[in-house]
């Protein structure tokens, strides 16, 4: 059985309170429950204050550029899929600056899980407005207010063809672990957005905030995730932000498409040169 | 029997017409006849990036000898409208042959051409009187270069039951082979059998017949490359086409991304995971791969970018060839970091040049750039076969689980005297490290001490010296005490040595230092051609001599050049090189 202190590394350096602590906590607890060797997990992260989760978290790390934490980690599933493979982004990092990526890596459904820590602040770059600050957020970068729509990340990835979707809160870590453990297990790309307070640049979307414009899906028992149609009206609501899983459909992943079944991983392949082979293939420039 | 043409050791022709009319058909067709016959063959593309309504040519080179570019004159012309004349007939030969279809084509002054023989060819009129479709026109062009080329029909036939047998049906065979006779017997009516041309036909011949593109994408298959990821732009995406097709047989897998970005970033994961992987690009890509390229050298991720340049800035003229981004992979990317940028010139050099990348690339960890061109990039030219028993696949510091196990304290980015590292990969027990773009320490762990950076920067920098003995070292051509130097990189290759011929007919003696790895700089080397030359001349094919500057900055001593450049879009013809040393002298 693995514990706790396989996958910690050393103690983080986040600000006092950070949402991103209890992140890591429910990371960490999700590991245990998959029981799995540190060695089999690669976690890549973007660029913010996201993105020092895997100098604390004790696996094979990527610290990749900003937005581009996903083609990063696809690379690293389709080389060897019998990797577990964790993306995690800021909510700049996932919808402004990766915006593309994020879309067609639910289009692709790349079996990874990935989680968009959303602060609704640039956190790392001293507090500017973010694609899902609200119209009218005060920031040095607004300072006469937001003039933009916020984005709805899971509506948007359910529209994009997202296979699993749903959404945390850093103040509720218990379901956040089991959401990540959830995201780990299914099969294709599951994006988990994580509701998480930067306490020290958004003065506006703490966790008082958060917990008056929140609510459970999970409590609800007449609501199923299997059926879309509701999935998009809920998300569609502008009043309460919905919590939990969202949406999650049976889908064939990218890799079972472009694979032959039972197919090595590409890491694995002898790349010794088949000569008669690829005399056979010379013949065709003829 | 049949009167022979005249007898020739090398020909030209040129097929030109608008975008749509069937240009790179008819000459593909034909250039594959040619090579059948036994002759080596160049082509040279100049299309537009239009699909439909541009004027466009296609120039099939065919000689006894190894060609690798454009001939000074065309031979054989056959238009499919006239403004194509009034273009290219300047460049015609003596008693070269012209075929144009227009009615109302008049010669605009006699002067301007060359070309003794023209002759109206109504070859739409043909093709729709008596087939009902101008699309018959292409197998009437080609039925009548037939027979101007004394070429085999049997072989036009074969070709032409290759391609549409199967696809098209029996009919359809026949009726274009009806079409390729009345071409045939349309020409005799205005080109008499002797004024024809005729070349040798050789039978001991065994030759490839492939892109430098396709060349790329074979080799990289051979060099054990298994992961593609890009982004379609030409005249790069024949590297990913044939890629697309072979991977997959491989158990490789080529994936088509939203963008550049992805597919650079996706190649960095997919090689730090153990994968041999590669993207291909031109112009614009490259400039969005920018950052990616950067995090390579950081992170010290092995990857192969093949960047076929065309002509830029911006968009540029897409189809088109140039040099002109030397300078964007040479310097490029913000901050300091090792990369090698290999310059092959030929198409046997693009099959040669990816396996040595895919091993450098790894035995040195850095980003390891192709720079190619679409002058030879998408253009045909017959090629030796290769040879694959020559193949090595070097996997530099890569370690195994079993060595891994052994060691202590693993550190990815542990100094070392030559710079590079062990690796180990995602999955391996004993390896665990982390893999950062920002600076880091001998783990990849963040550090922002100075100290650290210092030393980190110059292991990272260690590694191109140490490159140095390991890569491909430029060459020289023809003879070593000729007093005119000549310097160029990539497709400047086939007319440099050509100039090198005309000069020598009118008694000056060149020789030619041949480029092929731009950076690290072979200095030394440099150095010394340049001393034993008492005056140099650096080719071109860009605006601002950038291989030229990129020189100067790295040879110590001080000496006289002279830049022949050419920013037309257009590759070198060899007398354009051969004029002006000319007149400089
Ligand atoms: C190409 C590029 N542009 C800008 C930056 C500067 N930058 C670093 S982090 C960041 C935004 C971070 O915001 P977010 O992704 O929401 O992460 P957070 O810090 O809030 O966790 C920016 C703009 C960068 N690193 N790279
Ligand atoms: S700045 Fe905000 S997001 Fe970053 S560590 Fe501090 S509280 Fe967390």
């Amino acid at each position: 059985m693995r514990k706790n202190k396989d996958y910690h590394l050393t103690e983080p350096t986040w600000c006092k309170g950070c949402g991103i602590y209890s992140i890591f906590a429910a990371l960490k607890k999700a590991a245990v429950a998959l029981n799995q060797d540190p060695e089999q997990f690669v976690i890549v992260t973007g660029i913010g204050c996201h993105g020092r989760l895997n100098n604390y978290f004790r696996s094979y790390g990527f610290h990749a550029l900003h937005g581009r934490a996903l083609p990063v980690a696809s690379g690293v599933k389709l080389s060897n899929p019998s990797l577990s493979v964790l993306g995690i982004s800021g909510d700049g990092d996932a919808y402004s600056i990766g915006l593309g990526h994020f879309i067609h890596s639910l289009r692709r459904n790349i079996n990874i899980t990935y989680l968009v820590v959303d602060n609704r602040i640039y956190a790392l770059t001293q507090g500017q407005t973010s694609p899902t600050s609200e119209p009218g957020f005060v920031s040095v970068s607004t300072p006469y207010g937001s003039k933009e729509l916020s984005l709805n990340g899971p509506k948007l990835a359910l529209a994009s063809g997202g296979s699993f979707i749903a959404r945390g809160f850093s103040g509720n870590p218990t379901q956040l672990s089991t959401l990540i453990e959830k995201g780990m297990k299914h099969r294709g790309f599951a994006l988990i957005e994580v509701l998480s307070p930067c306490v020290t640049h958004n003065k506006v979307n703490t966790y008082q905030w958060f917990k008056k414009n929140t609510y459970n899906l999970d409590n609800d028992s007449d609501y199923n995730a299997r059926d879309k149609m509701k999935a998009w009206k809920k998300l569609s609501k502008e009043k309460k932000i919905p919590l939990g899983l969202i949406y999650v459909e049976k889908r064939q992943t990218y890799e079972d498409v472009v694979f032959q079944k039972e197919a090595e991983p590409i890491v694995f392949n002898d790349l010794r040169v088949d000569v008669p082979r690829l005399e056979k293939i010379m013949e065709k420039f003829k | 029997m049949q009167k022979k043409g005249k007898m020739i050791t090398d020909i030209s022709v040129m097929i030109a017409g608008m975008a749509g009319d069937g240009v790179l058909f008819t000459g593909n067709v034909l250039a594959k006849i040619m090579k059948r016959q036994g002759w080596e063959i160049s082509t040279y593309r100049d299309f537009p990036s239009n699909i439909r309504g541009e004027p466009t040519n296609y120039t099939i080179r065919a000689s006894l000898e190894k060609i690798y570019g454009r001939a000074d004159d065309i031979d054989v012309f056959i238009a499919f409208d006239c403004d194509s004349i009034f273009k290219h007939s300047e460049r015609m030969a003596e008693r070269g042959i012209l075929l144009c279809d227009g009615e109302d084509f008049v010669w605009p002054s006699p002067s301007k051409s060359k070309a003794r023989t023209y002759h109206k060819f109504p070859l739409r009129k043909l093709a729709i009187g008596n087939f009902g479709k101008e699309i018959f026109k292409n197998m009437i062009a080609l039925g009548a270069l037939c027979y101007i080329l004394d070429l085999n029909f049997y072989v036009l036939e074969r070709i032409i039951s290759e391609a549409f047998l199967k696809r098209k049906g029996k009919e359809v065979v026949r009726k274009n082979i009806q079409a390729i006779h009345l071409g045939c017997d349309q020409a005799k009516e205005i080109v008499a059998p002797e004024g024809r041309y005729s070349l040798k036909r050789r039978e001991d011949y065994d030759r490839l017949f492939l892109s430098g593109d396709e060349a790329i994408a074979f080799g990289a298959l051979a060099a054990g490359c298994r992961f593609f990821a890009a982004y379609p732009i030409c005249p790069a995406s024949e590297i990913w086409q044939w890629l697309a097709v072979y991977l997959p047989q491989f158990n490789g897998l080529v994936v088509q991304t939203e963008d550049e970005l992805a597919a650079l970033n996706m190649v960095l994961g997919a090689s730090y995971t153990g994968a041999r992987a590669m993207t291909s690009t031109s112009g614009p890509g490259g400039s969005l791969m920018m950052e990616g390229f950067g995090l390579a050298g950081m992170a010290e991720i092995p990857i192969v970018i093949v960047n076929v340049q065309r002509a830029g800035p911006s968009t540029g003229m897409p189809t088109k060839t140039e040099q002109s981004d030397l300078n964007q992979w040479v310097y490029g990317s913000h901050g300091d970091f090792p990369r090698i940028v290999l310059s092959p010139g030929t198409v046997e050099e693009c099959f040669e040049f990816i396996i040595r990348a895919f091993n450098l690339a790894e035995k040195y960890q850095c980003p390891v750039i192709l720079l190619t061109e679409q002058d030879y990039g998408q253009g045909l030219r017959s090629a030796k076969k290769f040879d694959l028993s020559k193949v090595e696949i070097e996997r530099g510091k890569l370690l195994n689980q079993e060595e891994l196990i052994k060691i202590k304290d693993f550190k990815r980015y542990e100094f070392t005297p030559e710079g590079v590292s062990p690796r180990a990969l995602p999955g391996m027990k004993n390896g665990l490290h982390m893999v950062e773009s920002n600076e880091h320490d001998e783990r990849g762990y963040r550090d922002e001490n100075p100290e650290n950076r210092i030393r980190m920067m110059q292991k990272r920098m260690k590694k191109l010296k140490s490159a140095s003995k390991d890569l491909i070292a430029p060459k020289i051509w023809g003879k070593r005490d000729a007093e005119i130097g000549i310097i160029g990189f990539g497709s400047t290759f086939g007319p440099i040595q050509e100039a090198i011929v005309q000069l020598e007919k009118k008694g000056i003696r060149a020789k030619y230092l041949q480029m092929r790895t731009l950076w690290p700089f072979p200095s030394k080397k440099v150095e010394e051609f340049i001393a034993k030359s008492k005056k140099t001349f650096i080719v071109e094919n860009n605006f601002s001599g950038q291989l030229s500057l990129l020189l100067k900055s790295q040879v110590r001593t001080p000496f006289d050049a002279r830049n022949i450049l050419n920013y037309s879009s257009q590759a070198f013809r060899p007398s354009e090189i051969s004029t002006q040393i000319q007149r400089a002298l």
